[in-house]
């Protein structure tokens, strides 16, 4: 099922530099899979995010043209309250994210469940399930503001959770956090993905989208240039050109590929590479076996 | 929801009964004894809820400067022509020490009163309680982000600090010195301060806070019978009070 389709999108800032910062954008989102964006720095992906997210034009005001269809009904007729029952939406800096009216955590998780008016037995029991399956339990009874970068993230995700929307948008959940607190991230995108949310993460570590994505967008100056299944489009080399980088194992298998032609398959993440190698080392051994 | 102690548990509107009644009834009853005797029966309160200590610090920190003070101008300056005491020009006269100690204890009886209220009263009860008749949540929002936003402040103006002394400011040394380091750390304290609310404002829509309809809340707050008791009975404390006050004046 189609959830979100967008149709030659153009947007524009109200304050800019006469520049659109969505050009001819369309895309298609379908219920249950994870799709990642990429691209580098200022080239719109934030900016899609909040449009998927009804933040702009609802929040954000500046010239939206083109069509944004959420669950069959255009997005300037949400209101955002009832967006936020739909889509979730996570963003990159931990340290905004907390609502900062709540002295426990158990309070900040259960924060946008009271605002929906959810009667509090049920309010508890689903904050508890949340809370265990997040593995959180130790931040429980902590305070906020007193969290690190990580647990903060962590338990944005979990009040987002809560809520329990069809959509998540999450935008570089992990640009300010150490290799574990990455780790933890992806294994809570990974149980939602298996929970199945449909997921659009704007994300920066190719490696791990290369492990967990379905389908990929690629970015530049506000466009969508590239788009497609990510084994096709992570293993494609037109892609370094775009600044939006590959994953390190498809640049080995490129780079083979380019001295030995039969290196088959383009890699993109590492059991991949491994297999190919493998494989591609038996073939070398044994032609060296014959060969004496 | 026992917390285990009766004045702790009392509904917020049912403790702002004390302030009330203590401002009100100051006015009403002569003399400053009365007054000065607010002090003990908040120490009292205090004491059954378990924050006798903390108020009693309150009062000695905050307090007895302020009513020191007091006393001393009053009892100088004050015109009077009771002398008590004197020495060179300057000397004490009676006029003015019943003047200070008429100011001084409705002073100490109604900051008393509020800081034992702030004391046993949780913000957050306060401002459930009160969007509860009808204060718009945003407004409630308001209050309770203040009070938690405090330490947040703090902790990002020392960041802040840190930073400008990597920069090379000055942060130790005379009173001077310290003072001049101040601007360099105010500037940035307020500017990410408004910068961070847009992204503040972003997170309280994912959590649906312009969500029209009724908010449930975590924290139970319940009105029992004895709080409807204790507002009655202080209600008509007062009334007698301003009838006797009005029977003495005739």
């Amino acid at each position: 099922m189609e959830l979100i389709r967008v149709n030659n999108l153009d947007y524009m800032y109200p304050i800019n530099d006469g520049e659109k910062a969505l050009k001819n954008v369309s895309l298609s989102i379908r219920e249950g899979k994870l799709y990642a964006v990429i691209g580098k720095n200022g080239t719109g992906k934030t900016t899609l995010c909040n449009v998927l997210r009804g933040f702009i034009p609802h929040f954000h005001k500046g010239s939206l043209e083109g069509e944004v269809v959420v669950e069959g009904k255009d997005i300037r007729h949400w209101t955002m309250s009832e967006l936020a029952k739909n889509i979730g939406f996570i963003f990159q800096n931990p340290f905004t994210q907390i609502s900062g009216v709540k002295d426990t955590v158990f309070g900040e998780i259960a924060y946008g469940l009271e605002n929906l008016g959810v009667e509090v037995p049920e309010i508890k029991k689903r904050v508890k399930q949340v809370i265990q399956l997040l593995n959180i339990e130790e931040l429980a009874d902590k305070n906020p503001y007193e969290l690190s970068g990580g647990q903060k993230q962590r338990v944005a995700f979990a009040a987002v959770i809560v809520m329990d929307p069809d959509i998540l948008v999450i935008d570089e959940p992990t640009s300010q956090l150490d290799p574990k607190g990455t780790r933890d991230i992806f294994d809570m995108i990974k149980w939602m993905k298996e929970q199945g949310k449909t997921i659009i993460l704007v994300e920066h570590k190719l490696e791990l989208i290369a492990e967990h994505a379905d389908y990929l967008f690629v970015m530049n100056d506000g466009r969508i240039i590239t788009e497609g299944n990510v084994e096709d489009v992570l293993s494609n080399p037109a892609l370094i050109d775009y600044e939006a980088g590959l994953p390190q194992y498809a640049r080995l298998g490129i780079e083979l590929n380019k001295r030995s032609s039969d290196f088959g398959q383009i890699p993109i993440h590492r059991s991949q590479a491994e297999a190919e190698i493998k494989k591609w080392l038996g073939i070398h051994v044994n032609q060296g076996g014959s060969g004496s | 929801m026992e917390k285990g102690n009766f004045i702790l548990n009392l509904y917020p509107s049912t403790k702002f009964m004390l302030p009330l009644f203590v401002t009100i009834s100051i006015f009403f009853v002569p003399g400053y004894l009365y007054a000065y005797l607010m002090l003990p029966l908040c120490i009292l309160i205090a004491f059954f809820a378990g924050k006798a200590k903390e108020l009693v610090n309150l009062v000695v920190k905050g307090l007895l400067v302020l009513v020191l003070f007091i006393f001393i101008i009053q009892s100088v300056i004050a015109p009077g022509e009771e002398i008590f005491w004197s020495w060179g020009i300057i000397s004490i006269k009676q006029e003015g020490v019943m003047r200070s100690l008429s100011l001084t204890s409705k002073i100490i009886a109604i900051a008393s009163a509020f800081l034992l209220f702030f004391r046993i009263t949780p913000v957050k009860d306060i401002s459930q309680a009160l969007e509860r008749i009808g204060m718009s949540p945003k407004f409630s929002y308001a209050i309770i982000a203040t009070f938690q936003f405090i330490p947040e402040i703090s902790n990002r103006s020392k960041v802040i600090m840190e930073a400008q002394k990597s920069r090379g400011v000055e942060t130790e040394g005379n009173l001077l010195t310290r003072a001049k380091a101040f601007i360099p750390v105010l500037g940035p304290l307020v500017l990410s301060s408004i910068t961070s609310t847009e992204e503040r404002a972003i997170a309280l829509e994912t959590r649906a806070f312009s969500a029209i309809g009724k908010k449930t809340s975590l924290n139970e707050l319940t009105k029992r019978r004895i709080d409807y008791i204790i507002q009655v009975a202080m209600v008509i404390l007062l009334t007698i009070l301003l009838i006797g006050r009005i029977w003495l004046w005739n």
